[in-house]
């Protein structure tokens, strides 16, 4: 079984009008075996931006404290939040300085740039930038995910309805896969505010 | 190079070979084998592509009032759920049941030739056969596969005129009689919860509820198990589902939400 | 030699507390060729004297304003060849900045990199300061911006600034002349009087450069023939 398979894991973010929503699930397994059902896997790094790691759970927490670290240097030598397309370069050139011995991660960013435009990309583990226009996914049930939202998905929804999209198709998704699931976590992001809710699924 | 299929041919062949109405059950099928030189290898590569319900969690045990039999329902192929719907619990005949862990075509085939087989009996000696008489016809048959791929994990639990009876079988040829087993990827945790919960003069009640909350506490930690908690009850008179159970909805029975944790449903987090 | 004991080492301080080093270098640029930038309210000048040696050089082949990307632009008063060590060097940060974040490097960024190189050539054995100041021309999302760098790796910020020969007169005649809402076109016609004011000889095209950038943030050093259009509206 691939080491990307690991602890198991599915993301998904979505654009609607103005705001963007990104949601994961809760499950950490050690390959079949569920350990934790709490496990966070959306980090936020201001904000208006998060980002998700999909993969093995060290490494994304790993990667996920340099990003921060890397973040913090930038917002006190700048004097500014990144912005998400900046973030994005960010991400991929840290992931690619591992070429020969990479992070088992695949990262999905989402954040709201400063004229209140949905950004969303992801990236596979050396860095190579996926942007989209309408959603990204990743994780083990990646594949689950890209069909549920191919079907569900609509541009430009309101912050409830993009809510209520992603949601679906996230629970969808994760009942046909085995490592990943166990509840959902989901943030709305809007110019104005963030929601975030805990969802609940099957526990099984 | 054919295979020796003497196992799969009737024990008592009462009838001559030629009778017409026994041909296609008595006579077995001879398997072809893969003119393949690396058998091994060929073996290796085939056995993953057939056997698609590796991960199970099923469960039985004897107490005072007879055998219970549990299992889950979900078929898997890698990650994959391939199925939520899945009769892991096979019905032999009225009184006995088999399950069904490994490759599912495996468990289904050679459950329905064990039934056969258990019906000729029937037929040839005007009574039941012992639970014990049937699970060994199985487990002489997987042993005249061993190391050909097949892959079995089974209990054959059942009530005859010894009273209830429970045998686990395997594709290796191995044959257990006991009082209590779990079988699949699931069964650790099975095991767990029944080792727990166990008293042999249990009710029926208190018997199913055991084995179905050992079937949610296996879906719950193993990533292969899921769907659907069935319960079956052998006694006297044969056997008898008492539920079913989306384990979906059973976590929330077990657990219900309470205000204040985080497993409420859709909590807006405070601090956000 | 009087001083000696304490020029030797750059990084020494004297009992006054100074390192002289710095100081030599700061003579450096002040008599070196006169610099000066305006800010603008639309975009920012920067200009400098181009005196050759002889008649006979080439006035071509001499670039005393360089461009650092597209949108930022520097000049010098001090020493020629310690100015190119000095672009080469923040034009390499410029591009390591673009390659990581994929995004043009704020003016801020560049000068206070450009600023940490010369600091650290205050402070490293077997080095000496750099003998120039910078001018630092850029726009950005922070809009117009002006810098200065010197020697001692220190920098600020300027409406409009001068250095150089005749560094006094030029700063003068700037705090005389500017105004907030100045235009980038006003902002040329008083760099131009004011290289003026000091020049030895006839002004032309050729013997001054200008570098301008206005709200399409692309920096551009004029060429003799606009700088010759320009000095004909201020006769």
């Amino acid at each position: 079984m691939s080491i990307f398979e690991y602890n198991g894991s599915a993301l998904v973010a979505m654009v609607g009008k103005n705001c963007f929503a990104i949601a994961s699930d809760r499950r950490l397994g050690v390959n079949l075996q569920t350990i934790a059902t709490d496990f966070q896997k959306i980090y936020k790094i201001h904000d208006r931006l998060y980002l998700g790691l999909s993969g093995l759970g060290t490494d994304a927490q790993t990667l996920y404290q340099r990003l921060v670290f890397r973040h913090k240097l930038y917002q006190l030598r700048e004097e500014r939040d990144m912005k998400p397309e900046t973030f994005a370069s960010l991400v991929s050139a840290i992931l690619y300085e591992k070429r020969f011995g990479p992070y088992f991660c695949q990262p999905v960013i989402a954040g709201l740039s400063d004229e209140d435009k949905p950004f969303i990309c992801t990236m596979d583990s050396i860095g190579a930038k996926e942007l989209a226009k309408d959603f990204v996914v990743a994780g083990t049930a990646s594949e689950s995910l890209y069909g549920a939202c191919e079907a569900m998905f609509k541009p430009d929804l309101e912050p409830e309805e993009l809510f209520e999209v992603v949601s679906q198709a996230l629970l969808s998704s994760v009942d046909r896969d085995c490592l990943s699931g166990w509840g959902g976590h989901v943030y709305v992001v809007t110019p104005t505010e963030v929601t975030e809710r805990i969802l609940k699924g099957r526990m099984d | 190079m054919k295979l020796d299929t003497s196992g799969l041919e009737s024990i008592a062949p009462l009838f001559g070979a030629s009778n017409e109405l026994l041909d296609g059950l008595s006579t077995a099928p001879a398997f072809d084998l893969p003119s393949n030189v690396d058998l091994d290898g060929f073996l290796k590569e085939t056995i993953q592509m057939v056997k698609p319900a590796k991960g199970t969690t099923t469960l039985a045990f004897i107490f005072k009032e007879g055998v219970i039999v549990a299992a889950d329902s979900r078929a898997s192929m890698g990650g994959y759920i391939s199925s939520q719907s899945v009769k892991k619990i096979i019905e032999i005949n009225p009184y006995m049941l088999g399950t069904m862990a490994g490759g599912a075509a495996d468990c289904q085939f050679w459950h329905r030739n064990l039934g056969i087989k258990c019906r000729l009996h029937e037929l040839a000696n005007k009574r039941r056969i012992s639970v014990t008489g049937a699970s060994k016809l199985l487990a002489n048959i997987l042993y005249s596969y061993r190391g050909m791929g097949l892959s079995v994990g089974t209990m054959i639990a059942g009530w005859d005129e010894t009273g209830p009876g429970l045998y686990y079988v395997d594709n290796d040829g191995g044959r257990l009689k006991g009082a209590r087993f779990s079988v699949g990827s699931g069964s650790p945790y099975a095991y767990g919860v029944l080792d727990d919960g166990y008293r042999y003069d249990m009710s029926i009640e208190e018997a199913a509820e055991l084995a179905r909350r050992a079937i949610y506490h296996a879906t719950f930690r193993d990533g292969a198990s899921g769907g659907v908690a069935s319960v079956y009850y052998v006694g006297p008179s044969g056997w008898k589902k008492l539920s079913g159970d989306d384990v979906g909805e059973l976590h929330y029975h077990y657990y219900p939400v309470t205000a204040g944790t985080v497993e409420q449903e859709m909590v807006e987090v405070t601090g956000a | 030699m009087g001083d000696s004991q304490y020029s030797f080492s750059l990084t020494t301080f004297s009992p006054s507390g100074k390192l002289v080093q710095i100081e030599h270098a700061l003579t450096a640029v002040g008599s070196g060729q006169t610099s000066l930038g305006i800010k603008a309210a639309n975009g920012v000048v920067i200009a400098t004297e181009k005196k050759l040696p002889s008649i006979l050089v080439d006035e071509t082949s001499v670039q005393k304003i360089q461009s650092l990307t597209p949108n930022i632009g520097v000049v010098y008063s001090g020493m020629g060849p310690d100015f190119r060590v000095l672009v080469r060097k923040s034009r390499k940060q410029a591009e390591q900045y673009h390659r990581l974040y994929k995004e043009p490097i704020p003016v801020t960024q560049l000068v206070r990199e450009t600023a940490a190189v010369m600091q650290e050539f205050t402070q490293s054995g077997g080095v000496r300061p750099f003998g120039v100041s910078l001018l630092v021309a850029g726009f950005d999302d922070n809009g117009p911006q002006l810098y200065q760098v010197d020697p001692s790796g220190s920098y600020f910020s300027w409406k409009a600034s001068a250095m150089g020969k005749n560094v006094s007169n030029a700063k003068t005649f700037l705090e005389k002349r500017y105004t907030d809402d100045m235009e980038l076109d006003d902002a040329v016609h008083t760099a131009i009087l004011t290289l003026k004011e000091g020049f030895e000889g006839q002004i032309s095209g050729k013997n001054i450069e200008i570098g301008i950038i206005g709200t399409d943030k692309k920096f551009r050093v004029l060429t003799p023939a606009e700088i010759d259009d320009y000095l004909a509206e201020v006769e």
